[in-house]
C-alpha cells in the first residue's frame, strides 16, 4: 500500500523512515516498482494497438444522444390522441398485436414456403464479429473451421432471417468470419447460408477462407484486413484474391 | 485527462423548453468530453475482462447513454469516471452471463497480445521483452478474475477505495487482491 500511495500521511512517514535504513526493503520496493512498470508496458502493448478510432463510436453516441434529447421522443401515440384516449388506443393496438397473428394464420391462404436463395448475409443482422486474437494465435494451431453452432443459437439465426417453414436441408448456419480467422461465436457473425446456390456456394467460401488464412499466416495479409474483407462482401473478396470473376474449379 | 475529483452536475431544470435545451446541450458536451477521455481506458479494462471488441464498444455506448439518463433525471453523479467503470463492469458481467447461456459454455477469447516489435530495442532486448511478456501473460491469465479486474482497474489509475466500490469489495479485500497479484507479477518480471 505504501508503494501504491494508499497509506495515510502518518503511515507514509513511518514507511519512508524505515526504507531509509533498510536496504532489503528498499531493494524489494524497487523490484515491485519495476514489476509495475513491466505490467503497464505489457498492458499497453497488449491492448493499445487494438483500440479502433473513436470517430465512429463518437458519432454513434452523439446520434443516440440527439435521439434521446429530441422533443417528444416519448410514445407518439399517447401524444397524438391525448393522455386518456392515447391509453385506450395503445391497449387496443396491443390486443390486436397479440391476437392478430392467430387470426391471420387461420384465415390466410396457405402457400408453400419457398427456400429463398441467400448468397451474402444481411449486414443488419450479420455485420461480423471477432474475438481478440493475434496473428500468432490464429496461426499457431490448426483450428477447426466449422465449429458446431449450438442448436439454440441456430434457431435464433433462422428466426432472425425469417426462415421458419423452409425445408430443413435448404440452409445451414455458417460463420461469416470463420473461427480460423478469429471469427466469434456470436449471432452477429452467423447467417443462413443457402445450400441451393450453384455458383457462390459454401465450398467457394471455404476456399476463400483457406486462401486468406494462408496469406495471413505467411505474413502477406494483415489479420484484420482479412476479417474486414470477408465481412464486407465475401464474393467480392473471392474475386479480388483469386483474380477471377467466377469461382475457380481448382481452388489451390 | 479526466479529473478523479468529485464532479457534480447541475440538476436538470424542468422549466422552460429553452432552458431544458441548453441543459441538454451542456450535458451532451460534458458526455462527449468524458467519452473522448474515458473510452480508451474503458476499452482496455473490458479487453482485459475479457470481452470481445464489439461487445466492449456496445457496453460503453450503453453505459454512456445510461449516464445521460441519470443526469437528465437530475441524479447527482459524484464521480462520472467511477460511475462509468462500475456501469461497464456490471454490463460486462451480464453480457458474459448471456453469452454463456447462449453458447452452452464460454469459449476462450484467446490472448490479446501480438508479436509487437519495439523499434527502440535491439534484437536481444526485444527477445527479453517478448519472454517477459509471455510470462506476464501466463500469470495474468492464471489469476482469479477478481484479482485480474483489480489489477486492470489499478492500471487505469483508480484508487483502492474506488476499485472496492466498483467491484463491491472491501478495502482490505482489494488490498489483498492487489498484493497477491503484484507478488506474482513481480516474480514473473524478475525471471
Amino acid at each position: 500500500m505504501a508503494i501504491d500511495g494508499e497509506l495515510p500521511a502518518r503511515e507514509v512517514e513511518r514507511a519512508e523512515s524505515h526504507l531509509a535504513t533498510c536496504w532489503a526493503c528498499r531493494a524489494r520496493k524497487q523490484e515491485v516498482e519495476a514489476a509495475i512498470a513491466e505490467f503497464m508496458r505489457f498492458q499497453r502493448s497488449s491492448f493499445q494497438d487494438r483500440i479502433p478510432s473513436p470517430d465512429g463510436p463518437r458519432a454513434l453516441l452523439k446520434a443516440q444522444l440527439h435521439e434521446l434529447m429530441a422533443p417528444g421522443s416519448g410514445p407518439r401515440l399517447l401524444r397524438f390522441f391525448g393522455p386518456r384516449l392515447g391509453w385506450v388506443a395503445l391497449l387496443a393496438s396491443l390486443l390486436v398485436a397479440a391476437v392478430g397473428p392467430f387470426i391471420w394464420h387461420e384465415l390466410a391462404p396457405k402457400y408453400p414456403a419457398e427456400s429463398a436463395v441467400v448468397t451474402v448475409p444481411n449486414p443488419a443482422f450479420t455485420p461480423g464479429a471477432t474475438v481478440l486474437l493475434s496473428q500468432p494465435d490464429v496461426c499457431s494451431e490448426p483450428m477447426a473451421k466449422n465449429k458446431t453452432v449450438p442448436s439454440a443459437l441456430q434457431q435464433r439465426v433462422f428466426e432472425e432471417y425469417g426462415i421458419r417453414t423452409a425445408e430443413p436441408d435448404a440452409y445451414e448456419v455458417d460463420y461469416l468470419i470463420t473461427p480460423a480467422l478469429g471469427g466469434a461465436d456470436d449471432i452477429r457473425n452467423l447467417w443462413t447460408e443457402s445450400n441451393r446456390v450453384a455458383l457462390w456456394n459454401a465450398q467457394v467460401k471455404d476456399a476463400l477462407e483457406d486462401r486468406l488464412r494462408n496469406m495471413v499466416c505467411a505474413g502477406q495479409l494483415d489479420l484484420h484486413v482479412a476479417q474486414r474483407e470477408i465481412a464486407g462482401n465475401w464474393i467480392e473478396a473471392y474475386k479480388k484474391y483469386f483474380h477471377t470473376d467466377r469461382p475457380l474449379t481448382d481452388v489451390r | 485527462m479526466i479529473d478523479s475529483s468529485p464532479d457534480s452536475y447541475p440538476m436538470v431544470n424542468s422549466g422552460s423548453q429553452e432552458s431544458t435545451c441548453s441543459a441538454h446541450s451542456a450535458i451532451e458536451r460534458e458526455l462527449i468530453q468524458l467519452f473522448d477521455g474515458l473510452r480508451a481506458p474503458l476499452l482496455r479494462y473490458l479487453y482485459g475482462f475479457p470481452l470481445a471488441p464489439h461487445d466492449a464498444e456496445d457496453v460503453i455506448q450503453e453505459s454512456f447513454l445510461s449516464l445521460f439518463q441519470h443526469l437528465h433525471r437530475g441524479t447527482r453523479v459524484a464521480s462520472p469516471r467511477n460511475w462509468l467503470f462500475r456501469a461497464v463492469h456490471n454490463s460486462a458481467l451480464k453480457r458474459r452471463l448471456r453469452a454463456r447461456r447462449d453458447m452452452e459454455g464460454a469459449a476462450s477469447l484467446g490472448s490479446a497480445e501480438n508479436s509487437l516489435v519495439d523499434s527502440a530495442l535491439n534484437p536481444e532486448d526485444q527477445l527479453a521483452f517478448n519472454r517477459t511478456r509471455e510470462r506476464l501473460r501466463a500469470v495474468v491469465r492464471a489469476l482469479p478474475e477478481q484479482h485480474r479486474w483489480c489489477l486492470y482497474l489499478r492500471a487505469e489509475g483508480l484508487r483502492y477505495r474506488e476499485i472496492g466500490e466498483i467491484l463491491n469489495m472491501s478495502l482490505g479485500a482489494v488490498c489483498n487482491c492487489l498484493q497477491r497479484s503484484l507478488a506474482l507479477v513481480t516474480r514473473a518480471a524478475e525471471r
